[in-house]
């Protein structure tokens, strides 16, 4: 005799512990699990896109920082080599180095803040999170250091970097990266072999690859559905060409395996870090551009793997001062396509779960 | 007026209230209900003010603690090292407006925290504070301290479901689910440490473990960490505060309590940890009891001591683990300690009934005794757990693959459906 | 049974029991009205006391406001809110009608029966002497009472079992 029960809708957000920002998922929910999830966006849109239409080149610059806030080193960069292309520049080689530098501790920085809030959605009461935001702060501190802001950085330039590093960057970044290590060894003890997390995230939100590749998803989550992708490798930019490193890949495409995948490329920052500190080179950080760039008419798409994904940049130029169009692909907007899969069939302290496992940043999916 | 021995000596507080209560009976030849009264006065408020006084510490001490733990320094603003930062809690808490929603059932709603608080406290009266301090030492003591709890898993529903909210009844009827699954572990735990004591009485527990010289911790070890485990489900303590999870459903059942009335869920929960930590205490840590150390320390201060020593080892879990989803927790109750539980009654039964039968001298059967449940615990939680599949390969952790070919798939598809435990 | 506390108890307890046990037919709302039943086990339970029974007293409480109280939460929970309301129906009458008969049968039977008031002895432990006498005089009821229990377990899993599905 079949019980007869009736679905019932939840709304988690906007406002809520843990929906990473103002998103909001209205969940259908029979007993525990979900039988449907429809997500709404667009509570933080700030038409980015259609603002850096009256603004020249270069003034566009802080509003890649605010996409992305949590990892605007990145946001930077992706936008500063797609303005490269249209204007055929390229950047000095130290300026390649700092920016190599600078996203590699922007990613770690991320990660450990996508790593911290991930054992919070498990519950673990804020503890891991306080731990890694110690690693956190010490990176924004090196940030400060080199271009006087933490957050909303506005580093890169067309055709470099804004300035150069003051003379005690280097120790600073030194001494950290000696701490480091260590400090990864701390976490994994505490956090990857945890037998609650494994048990909340083990199986939970499988995305199978074919299902991955065919919906765009990129970064940690795309590698932890096994998809061994890396814009870093696939089509390098600064001087990625010149470091060696390993792409980190998951192997069941679960919550478990992108959180594994964050902390392994973790890791692998801390390799390329200890690599280019030991070989930049001095010289010029910027190429002269004038302060009215016009751009030759054309289009360019500027992409890099940013620590949520393929960030990429499409700028067109009709040669006059400002972008005709300027477009944000951002990795958590795409990466948010297999969300309703995912969810169909879990709990909600399972969708909270994965939702974190995306690490979405809500100012790159809304713009 | 009978006076203590000395006035430093705080050994025998039990005995100076016998005393005074008994100059009342026979120098003031006072009628029977006065005694009764007045001895249910002087215990009554001894207890409250204890517990408030620990409460208001201990709400300093964990936060410290955790923020410690947190590699953050805690509350230190309010006062010197933020020790006022109770009395501030508690007067924004007074002060804060206790929003009644509009469409709640308003009788309900104010019976809500009321019924949780009530539980906490009334455990109290049965737990030997030292000698002869306790407030009603009841034949059935060990099963009155779960028939309280059990009245606990009622007042949660009551407040989730009286604040009309669907957050709230979602995180309330989980919990009930829970309570109820978790309570029958805590009475196979219990019955474990009867069998032994050979009574309920809370008072004849401590006479056994000190007339013994054997806590029945070292007796019953897997006892004691289920009940321990079950008893931070009830009260619902991280890592198991599934019904107030702040990460998933906001608050749970006390989602739309704010004020005083919120200020109650909270001051519950305390208590009702310090009354699991007295119950541990006293049926597994020997109560007041520290091989002869009582004769020179005060049996309340020793008992004492022990209770912080307990609930810090739950400050420590909170601060520590993160929470099971539901349906881990449940199945963890019946699939896992439930037949550990049942496997414990049975040997401690066995155990105890050889003991008495064969007549064997004490000091050979009780280390024995201990020795084998110490092994038998371990070998089954190892063995059930293996065979539960707890320890197969898809339950370990592991690490991320590092490679260098660019554009491979490494994807292995699940073997079961997704989302099973 | 003399001194003037246990009467003074004895009076408030039933007055409490009774009242809650008018209110649960009388209130509105089912919750409430779960409420008032739960009420009505506690005043039993003191009842029991003022009788020395001091296992049965706690054991009310365990099962009854504890455990069967949540049984009636999860029966109100499963049905449709539709039916939730203790509204008029044309079986009031009959119903009343028929406790009162019932009512009025047993208070006749108490009343006539020729009790026999045992001396109040001291209070003994009454825990032991219920245990040993479920396992020596009454223990076909106590075995059948578990037999009875499991089958209800079996039927509610039974009962709830998706189709198809193994249960996890």
């Amino acid at each position: 005799m079949p019980m007869k029960t009736e679905p019932f809708v939840v709304n988690i957000g906007p406002q809520h512990p843990s929906t990473h920002g103002v998103f909001r998922m209205r969940l259908t929910l029979d007993g525990e699990r979900i039988t449907d999830a429809d997500m709404v966006i667009g509570y933080l849109h700030r038409s980015m896109e259609k603002l850096a239409e009256e603004r020249s080149f270069t003034q566009v610059i802080p509003f890649t920082d605010r996409t992305d806030y949590v990892a605007a080193m990145t946001g930077n960069l992706a936008y500063v080599l797609a303005a490269e292309k249209l204007c055929g520049i390229e950047a000095p080689e130290r300026a390649q180095w700092l920016r190599v530098i600078m996203s590699e501790l922007q990613r770690f920085a991320s990660h450990s803040m996508a790593v911290g809030v991930f054992a919070n959605d498990c519950g673990a009461w804020q503890t891991p999170v306080m731990h890694m935001f110690r690693e956190r702060e010490k990176i924004l501190d090196l940030f400060e250091m080199a271009c006087g802001a933490r957050l909303t950085t506005n580093y890169m330039r067309i055709g470099g970097v804004s300035r150069d590093i003051p003379p005690e960057f280097m120790p600073a970044a030194h001494k950290l990266l000696a701490e480091l290590p260590k400090r990864m060894d701390e976490y994994e003890d505490l956090l990857v072999e945890n037998e609650i997390i494994v048990a909340r995230s083990r199986g939970v939100g499988v995305l199978p690859a074919e299902l991955a590749i065919a919906t765009s998803v990129s970064g940690p989550m795309l590698r932890a559905s096994g998809v061994a992708w890396d814009i870093r490798k696939a089509d390098p930019y600064a001087a990625y060409e010149r470091l060696e490193f390993d792409i980190c890949v998951g192997t069941n495409g679960d919550v478990y395996d992108r959180f594994l995948v964050r902390v392994a490329e973790m890791r692998q920052s801390i390799r390329i870090l200890e690599q280019a500190l030991a070989m930049i080179p001095d010289g010029p950080v910027a190429v002269d551009v004038p302060v009215a760039l016009r751009p030759p008419a054309g289009e360019a798409y500027g992409r890099i793997e940013s620590p949520r994904g393929e960030l990429g940049f499409y700028v067109v130029s009709d040669g006059g001062p400002a972008p005709y169009r300027f477009h944000i692909r951002s990795p958590s907007y795409i990466n948010l396509t297999p969300l309703r899969d995912l969810a169909i069939g879990a709990t909600v302290a399972d969708a909270i779960v994965i939702l974190g496992s995306i690490d979405i940043v809500v100012g790159e999916v809304d713009r | 007026m009978p006076a203590l021995a000395a006035w430093y000596d705080l050994r025998d507080l039990g005995h100076y209230v016998t005393s005074v209560i008994n100059w009342l009976q026979d120098d003031l030849s006072a009628p029977d209900w006065v005694t009764y009264v007045v001895s249910g006065v002087i215990g009554i408020v001894a207890i409250l003010l204890w517990l408030l006084i620990s409460q208001l510490s201990f709400i300093w001490i964990e936060r410290r603690i955790i923020g410690r733990m947190q590699a953050r320094i805690g509350p230190n603003r309010v006062g010197p090292r933020g020790l006022l930062q109770p009395i501030a809690d508690a007067l924004k808490l007074l002060l804060k407006e206790a929003i009644t929603v509009r469409l709640a059932d308003r009788p309900l709603f104010w019976l809500g925290p009321v019924l949780i608080f009530v539980p906490a406290m009334v455990v109290f009266a049965v737990i030997p504070f030292g000698k002869g301090m306790t407030l009603a030492d009841l034949n059935v003591g060990v099963l009155f301290v779960i028939a309280i709890g059990s009245t606990n898993t009622v007042a949660v529903f009551i407040a989730g479901w009286s604040s009309n909210n669907k957050f709230a009844l979602l995180g309330a009827m989980r919990t009930v689910a829970m309570l109820i699954s978790y309570e029958l572990i805590q009475v196979l735990a219990l019955l474990g440490v009867v069998v032994f004591a050979g009574s309920m009485r809370l008072g004849e527990v401590v006479a056994w473990q000190s007339h013994y010289n054997a806590w029945l911790l070292f007796l019953q070890p897997l006892a004691l960490v289920s009940f321990m485990i079950a008893s931070a489900v009830e009260i619902n303590r991280s890592p198991m505060d599934i019904s107030e999870a702040e990460s998933e459903i906001v608050a749970g059942y006390h989602t739309e309590y704010s004020g005083i009335k919120f200020g109650f869920f909270y001051t519950a929960e305390y208590f009702a940890g310090f009354a699991i930590s007295a119950v541990t205490v006293t049926l597994f840590l020997g109560g007041w009891t520290a091989w002869g150390l009582e004769e020179w320390v005060p049996g309340w201060l020793l008992f004492l001591s022990k209770l912080y020593l307990v609930f810090f080892l739950f400050i420590w879990t909170r601060g520590t683990l993160p929470r099971l989803r539901i349906d881990q927790l449940m199945a963890f109750a019946w699939k896992f300690l439930l037949p550990l539980a049942l496997v414990n009654v049975l040997v401690a039964g066995g155990e105890v009934l050889a003991w008495r039968e064969g007549d064997i001298s004490s000091n050979v059967a009780l280390p024995i005794f201990g020795v084998a449940n110490a092994v038998l615990a371990a070998q089954l939680i190892i063995g059930w757990g293996t065979f539960m599949g707890h320890l197969k390969p898809e339950r370990r952790a592991k690490r991320a693959v590092l490679t260098q070919e660019l554009g491979a798939v490494y994807y292995v598809p699940p073997k079961r459906p997704a989302g099973e435990p | 049974m003399d001194d003037a506390g246990s009467v003074i108890a004895f009076w408030l307890l039933a007055a409490l029991t009774v009242g809650s046990a008018l209110g649960v037919i009388a209130v509105r709302d089912l919750i409430r009205a779960l409420v008032l039943l739960i009420t009505s086990f506690l005043g039993v339970a003191g009842l029991y006391i003022t009788l020395s029974a001091d296992f049965v007293a706690v054991a009310q409480v365990l099962i009854y406001a504890g455990a069967i109280s949540i049984l009636l939460i999860f029966a109100i929970m499963l049905t449709p809110r539709a039916s939730r309301d203790n509204a008029e129906t044309f079986l009031q009458v009959p119903a009343f009608l028929l406790a009162g008969l019932v009512a009025f049968t047993i208070a006749f039977i108490s009343l006539q029966t020729d009790w026999s008031i045992a001396e109040r002895g001291g209070f003994g432990e009454t825990a032991s002497a219920i245990g040993e006498a479920l396992l020596s005089k009454y223990v076909l009821p106590f075995e059948m009472a578990s037999v009875l229990l499991l089958v209800a377990m079996l039927g509610a899993i039974v009962l709830v079992r998706p189709e198809g599905t193994p249960e996890e």
